[in-house]
């Protein structure tokens, strides 16, 4: 009975996701035509050959992209939390950022942002 | 339920936790009033007359801050050194210029610097940030080793580095990044930090497996070592998580406490925790590359740039096991008959694999690689025995390993440096290498007749430390297997030395340069080898130091 709120929430969930997508799929007006039903990556085609060349800057961006994006993911706890939290506490994230920044500067300097 | 203490949901008599959390093992006052904040921060709801319980105890980790200082010196001239270098490197009106050699002499600079700093801390024991890191002589001792260590390992690949073209300076902020995570390791306390740290240093070691861009080799090791790597990092953190479902903790210490005072009557639990000693050891015996998970080794080892091989043979292993040690004496010390077992059975593996496949190799570094995992396996026997006198010996064996292997590489560095660097090298390229340098050959000779454990040398005592303890545990068929593998062991030194002095090379005998620092590095280890057998005591002392730390 402990995670009964949870089952709940999982069936209200599903519930509301089968509804929402189901009343637009049944309801909207469909006009497909080839761009539209292709499956979107990223503007790759992703049923062709998996040994095809591309550019490693995709990585490079979606890896930058991951570490600011856990950055953010982790400010949330932090300031919710903060009235709890030592001062200590405050300037561990503050060593924090400044470190991350440290990264950005060597990221921008050593020129993986340049697209070209 | 008066007389018990509620943790974790889990009861356990008053009488099993007090004492050992008031027991003060402290030499100074400060980590008296340290403990007994603990304890009052434990368990807020008693009365103490006299002592105002609701004091400020983020004050308290001001001074924690201080046994750390060594770490945020490391950490602070990591970030202050990326910068210099980035903007060093990118500023074109500089020319672009190549700052290897001078980032290297600035790490060494760091490492040296973080050396002092380890050894000036006065305290002796400590646990710190609510008992997630440790510092004790082991640990203090371990990152002063390492230290030393991965400064000598810097100092003998600098030429190579450069000959190498590895042209990134982020090479070398990669080795420090990888000595503060093991720093960390030694002193971890808990397993979430103990995991952190893992990770910390093998990502780095990851990295500099794969720094040489433009070979494959190099890819393919760095590729093969990161997989396999974070195969094992996924088996200690399922051992962990096993772990902390049965417990609800993941510090050392109540982890201690709680699987000493259980007793046996629940086995489902026990099974358990001897699945999670399972998955924790196999991720140990991964890292360390013992027998039946040595696989990746010799292929990391050959497919790297050798100045990353040197730091991967040499400074690592030291970190692995003083942090293996310490959690198994810590936390599983009520299963010994489970993981000594587990134990013998890797270590014998590890002897026989190590000797019999090492006399087949013909390229060095492979060779090297074979010899380190029998190596690891005489280290295992050592701490199967199980006894202080065992861990005295591992510890023992560790720090003259380290000397010899700092004194092999030198020597591998420094011969056939004419030709080319990318041919990785053989066995034949040691040939007469007696000829044209008799001194470079009588160093190397030291060096395998040390690792082979022939007596007048510092390695016969390491190896005679391991034999006696196990045989005083009555380990009498590991020691036996492990004795007759050491002597099959020998036959590849030996062969080793024979091609440097009775075989000899068509081309280039002429004279071989060996770089300065190599020679000076040579020169102490190859000092200390001879030395260490007339008078071992000091590290014998250091060793049996640490060992005490863990019973």
């Amino acid at each position: 009975m402990e995670y009964f709120s949870i089952f709940l929430m999982l069936l209200v969930s599903v519930g509301l996701a089968c509804l929402i997508f189901g009343a637009s799929y049944f309801l909207g007006n469909q006009l497909p035509d080839t761009e539209k039903a292709s499956v979107y990556e990223c503007g790759f085609d992703p049923y062709e050959d998996s040994r095809n060349k591309f550019d490693i800057r995709f990585y490079l961006v979606a890896i930058l992209f991951i570490i600011f994006d856990l950055e953010a993911l982790f400010l949330f706890p932090w300031s919710v939390s903060l009235s709890y939290l030592s001062s200590m506490g405050f300037w561990t994230m503050v060593d924090f950022l400044f470190e991350l920044t440290v990264g950005f500067v060597y990221v921008w300097k050593i020129g993986a942002l340049e697209w070209e | 339920m008066k007389n018990n203490i509620c943790f974790n949901n889990i009861y356990i008599p008053r009488a099993v936790v007090l004492p050992s959390v008031i027991v003060l093992e402290t030499t100074n006052e400060f980590s008296k009033f340290y403990e007994f904040c603990r304890f009052i921060e434990k368990y807020p709801n008693r009365n103490f007359p006299g002592i105002d319980t609701t004091m400020d105890f983020s004050l308290i980790h001001q001074n924690c801050f201080k046994m750390f200082l060594p770490e945020v010196f490391l950490a602070t001239s990591i970030l202050i050194l990326t910068l210099y270098a980035v903007f060093i490197a990118t500023s074109k009106k500089l020319g672009y210029p190549l700052i290897i050699k001078n980032l290297n002499r600035l790490c060494v600079l760091v490492l040296f610097m973080t050396f002092l700093l380890i050894h000036n801390i006065s305290v002796s024991f400590l646990l710190f940030y609510q008992n997630t890191f440790i510092f004790d002589l082991l640990s203090s001792n371990v990152k002063q080793i390492l230290v030393i260590a991965t400064l000598f390992s810097l100092v003998i690949s600098e030429d190579t580095v450069i000959k190498q073209k590895i042209n990134n300076f982020e090479y070398f902020i990669l080795t420090l990044c990888a000595v503060l995570g093991l720093m960390f390791l030694v002193a971890s306390y808990d397993m979430i930090s103990l995991y952190l740290a893992i990770e910390m240093q093998s990502l780095c070691l990851y990295v500099l497996a794969a720094s040489k861009k433009d070979s494959s080799f190099s890819a393919e090791a760095g590729l093969k070592y990161f997989i396999l790597g974070s195969f094992s990092s996924a088996l200690l953190l399922f051992g962990i998580s096993v772990l902390y479902g049965m417990t609800g903790t993941t510090n050392f210490d109540n982890l201690h406490l709680l699987l000493s005072g259980l007793g046996y009557d629940t086995s489902f639990l026990i099974t358990s925790i001897e699945k999670a000693l399972l998955a924790i050891s196999a991720a140990f015996f991964f890292k360390v590359a013992a027998a039946p998970f040595h696989m990746w080794s010799p292929d990391v080892y050959e497919g790297s740039p050798i100045s990353s091989t040197i730091f991967f043979a040499i400074v690592p292993k030291i970190a692995l096991f003083a942090v293996f040690v310490r959690t198994f004496q810590t936390i599983f010390s009520s299963f010994e008959e489970f993981f000594i077992v587990l134990l013998i059975f890797f270590s014998i593996c590890s002897v026989i694999v190590g000797s019999f496949t090492a006399l087949r190799q013909k390229r060095l570094k492979r060779l090297l690689a074979y010899s380190s995992v029998g190596h690891v396996g005489y280290l295992l026997l050592a701490f199967s025995s199980n006894s202080l006198e065992g861990v005295q010996a591992l510890f023992f064996y560790l720090i003259i390993y380290m000397l010899t292997g700092l004194c092999i590489w030198s020597v591998v560095l420094s011969i056939n440096t004419k030709t080319n660097l990318e041919k990785s090298k053989t066995l034949l390229d040691l040939g007469s290498v007696s000829y044209s340098n008799a001194l470079l050959s009588f160093t190397a000779l030291i060096a395998f007749f040390s690792l082979a454990g022939i007596p007048p040398l510092a390695g016969f005592f390491a190896k005679l430390e391991i034999f006696v303890s196990a045989l005083e545990s009555s380990l009498y068929f590991a020691s036996f297997v492990a004795i007759l593998s050491s002597v099959v062991s020998s036959f590849f030194y030996i062969r080793l030395v024979k091609t440097m002095y009775f075989e000899k090379k068509e081309e280039d005998t002429s004279g071989i340069p060996v770089n300065h620092s190599c020679s000076l590095v040579m020169a102490f280890c190859s000092f200390f080898l001879v030395y260490f057998f007339v008078d071992p005591n000091f590290l014998l002392l250091l060793a049996q130091k640490m060992a005490l730390c863990l019973f």
